[in-house]
């Protein structure tokens, strides 16, 4: 039972981290710009691919990898603001999302041509086999995702708390007029918020990779994934984000393991509806309806 | 008028020939979606057998995505273009069941590799599988872990699609049948990315085997995971696992202890045939050939065989599927009478030191 309860957790938490950078990155850019990047999930899976395919050209553990993925998707998600958002700024946020979701559906197709269709395997953060301890088998896979995540997510908050872009990042983000008065180049920081958000997308695709693999279908089950844990922690709330994510992942590992998976993802969408209901604003406030 | 005799007769004779110089193949496959694994091979298959043949048939490849109304529509589409003397039609098993109606109405075989076994049980005579059904490969897939493995607590893991649930009824009965009865099951959506939960249940359940039946990227996901997590109990899984492109996504040690049930493994060798088979489809796709594509090719040659033997339109065509056997190079081929053309079955196992399974054991049909 013990052992169970050990893997479960495990499990539950490295999902969970890896989710956590998914709706954490869709949240930096609902907050940068008041609209959801559509082609995030996308992201997430070209982060993937690039994995595989740095794995493929430097032959080494995925973990070595990490800033050459997070240099990559940034630039893609510089990319993906000057295509999808800086020329539709000025109308209305429909226009935001459906540019966005043209990007994705060009990414996908993109990488369904590069790729093919068949699955791919991304390096593996470390490779060795399960820890043993005390008869509990404990997953290095998991491990290291929970550390590696940990890392960048206290990586982010000290860039926002603690150093002048992250001030400004902010600034733009609760009030972009007033940001700009003062003096802030918020189309920079705009920008940036696509590469911080893209660039946690693409190390979210890098830990997902080893032991989900990647295929260019993936992105929109990864949105929904996203959009749920945002929607459930708080809309544009960062430490809603990872709560979301936590609550997601408990209910496809736990639920699913005490329930079935199907039953696990009904309650899951229970208890989003449920939210809505008895709490729109999440579990960390801000109301849903203002930037959805 | 004399001097016409002789050029209606030189037209007469050619005719056949002018046909089947223009005779159109349509080739209704996944090549996107969750099944584009399969849906490729069956492509490939199918081309490998019109270039091989050299018969002036062209194929016309739509793609079928994943959902019943991509198939139908792609069905539309190749009718279109005209009476094709037969359609290659989906792996898919959902797609299947929406394009046999069709197929009736339109009175067009179907050239099908699709395992699910509800496509043969529907009295429909224009569906003809060259793929063993789930009664063939789930009664092999039981014999051999029950038989050989000695395994009598088995836990069944199986997709929620049309494919999965057929497969799981035939494995329930037969397990039940030898005397093994499945101590744990769960279904699985294609779309589930984390088989542990499954996993932990079937370990508590005191499963010594598990036996999976789930498409090609969840049979690799549960075997990757099960192995990350410790659990060495043999695997027994479906025909997805047979596939040079699933093993490619698992390590030789992840695949120690791992079976699968399939019609055919071309890259294990067996005969000159299947060999050369091998290596031209390797110069053509670049990538390995696997059981799915080589029983595609099987049904591709038999329908050009029956164009060949001088079936002129689709009833005859069908005629000649129905009543005549075929020797392809994964097997002999011949109608049970509801369209089951294809009756044996063989066990391949990884030696967890390479990619490349063994076959070990053959399960012969009766037909």
């Amino acid at each position: 039972m013990l052992e169970l309860i050990a893997q479960l957790s495990l499990n539950t938490l490295a999902l969970a981290a890896a989710y956590a950078l998914v709706a954490l990155g869709f949240v930096l850019v609902i907050n940068a710009v008041g609209a959801v990047n559509f082609a995030h999930g996308d992201l997430v899976v070209a982060g993937g691919f690039v994995a595989v395919l740095f794995g493929l050209q430097f032959d080494l553990p995925g973990i070595a990898l990490v800033p050459l993925i997070l240099l990559v998707t940034a630039a893609l998600g510089i990319g993906l603001s000057l295509i999808a958002y800086f020329p539709l700024r000025r109308g209305p946020p429909v226009g935001i999302y459906v540019s966005t979701i043209a990007v994705g559906v060009m990414l996908q197709n993109a990488l369904l041509n590069v790729f093919g269709p068949a699955p791919r395997r991304g390096p593996p953060l470390i490779d060795s086999p399960p820890l043993h301890l005390g008869g509990i088998a404990l997953s290095t896979q998991a491990l290291a995702t929970i550390v590696a995540a940990g890392a960048l997510v206290f990586g982010l908050h000290l860039l926002l708390e603690r150093t002048q872009i992250g001030r400004q990042l902010r600034a733009t983000a609760q009030d972009p007029l007033m940001a700009q008065s003062v003096g802030i180049d918020t189309r920079l920081t705009i920008a940036l918020s696509f590469a911080l958000a893209t660039a946690l997308a693409g190390a979210a695709g890098l830990l997902l990779a080893p032991l989900h693999f990647v295929t260019p279908h993936d992105g929109a089950a990864l949105i929904l994934k996203a959009y749920v844990a945002t929607v459930i922690g708080g809309w544009g709330r960062l430490q809603g984000a990872l709560m979301g994510a936590l609550i997601v992942a408990a209910f496809e590992i736990v639920g699913a393991t005490i329930l079935s998976q199907p039953v696990a993802e009904a309650l899951l969408y229970l208890v989003l509806l449920g939210t809505l209901w008895l709490k729109p604003e999440g579990l960390f406030g801000e109301a849903s309806g203002r930037r959805a | 008028m004399t001097c016409l005799r002789p050029l209606s007769i030189l037209f007469l004779v050619l005719l056949p020939s002018f046909a089947v110089a223009e005779t159109r193949l349509p080739v209704l496959v996944p090549i996107t979606g969750f099944l584009a694994l399969e849906g490729a091979s069956q492509r490939n298959g199918a081309l490998l057998a019109l270039k091989h043949a050299n018969a002036g048939v062209t194929a016309e490849v739509l793609d079928t995505g994943a959902t019943p109304e991509g198939a139908v529509t792609a069905f539309e589409r190749a009718m279109s273009g005209g009476r094709p003397p037969a359609v290659v039609a989906p792996i898919l098993g959902t797609q299947m069941l929406a394009l046999l109606p069709l197929a009736e109405r339109e009175k067009v075989p179907l050239i099908t590799i699709s395992g699910t076994a509800k496509i043969t049980e529907l009295d429909n005579k224009f569906v003809f599988r060259f793929f063993p059904g789930d009664e063939v490969v789930k009664l092999a897939q039981a014999r051999y872990t029950v038989e050989k493995l000695g395994r009598k607590k088995p836990a069944l893991l199986y997709q929620t699609t049309a494919y999965g649930q057929s497969g799981r009824q035939h494995l329930a009965e037969q397990f039940a049948r030898l005397g093994a009865p499945l101590v744990f099951e769960e279904a699985l959506a294609p779309t589930v990315k984390d088989v542990l939960p499954a996993l932990i249940k079937a370990q508590a359940a005191g499963a010594d085997v598990l036996i999976l039946h789930l498409h090609a990227p969840s049979t690799a996901l549960a075997i990757s995971q099960a192995r990350a997590q410790g659990i060495a109990l043999p695997i027994v899984a479906g025909s997805a696992m047979h596939q040079p492109a699933t093993a490619d996504l698992l390590s030789p040690r992840d695949l120690s202890g791992v079976c699968a049930e399939t019609a055919a493994s071309p890259i294990s060798g067996g005969s000159a045939e299947m060999a050369k088979f091998t290596q031209d489809y390797r110069k053509e796709f670049s990538s390995e050939p696997d059981a799915f594509a080589v029983a595609q090719y099987d049904g591709t040659t038999m329908l050009l065989a029956a164009l060949k033997a001088g079936a002129k339109d689709a009833v005859q065509l069908r005629d000649y599927l129905a009543r005549n056997p075929h020797q392809g190079l994964a097997m002999r081929y011949r109608s049970d009478g509801k369209g089951n053309m294809a009756h044996d079955a063989v066990i391949v196992c990884f030696d967890g030191k390479s990619r490349v399974p063994a076959i070990v054991e053959r399960y012969a049909g009766t037909q």
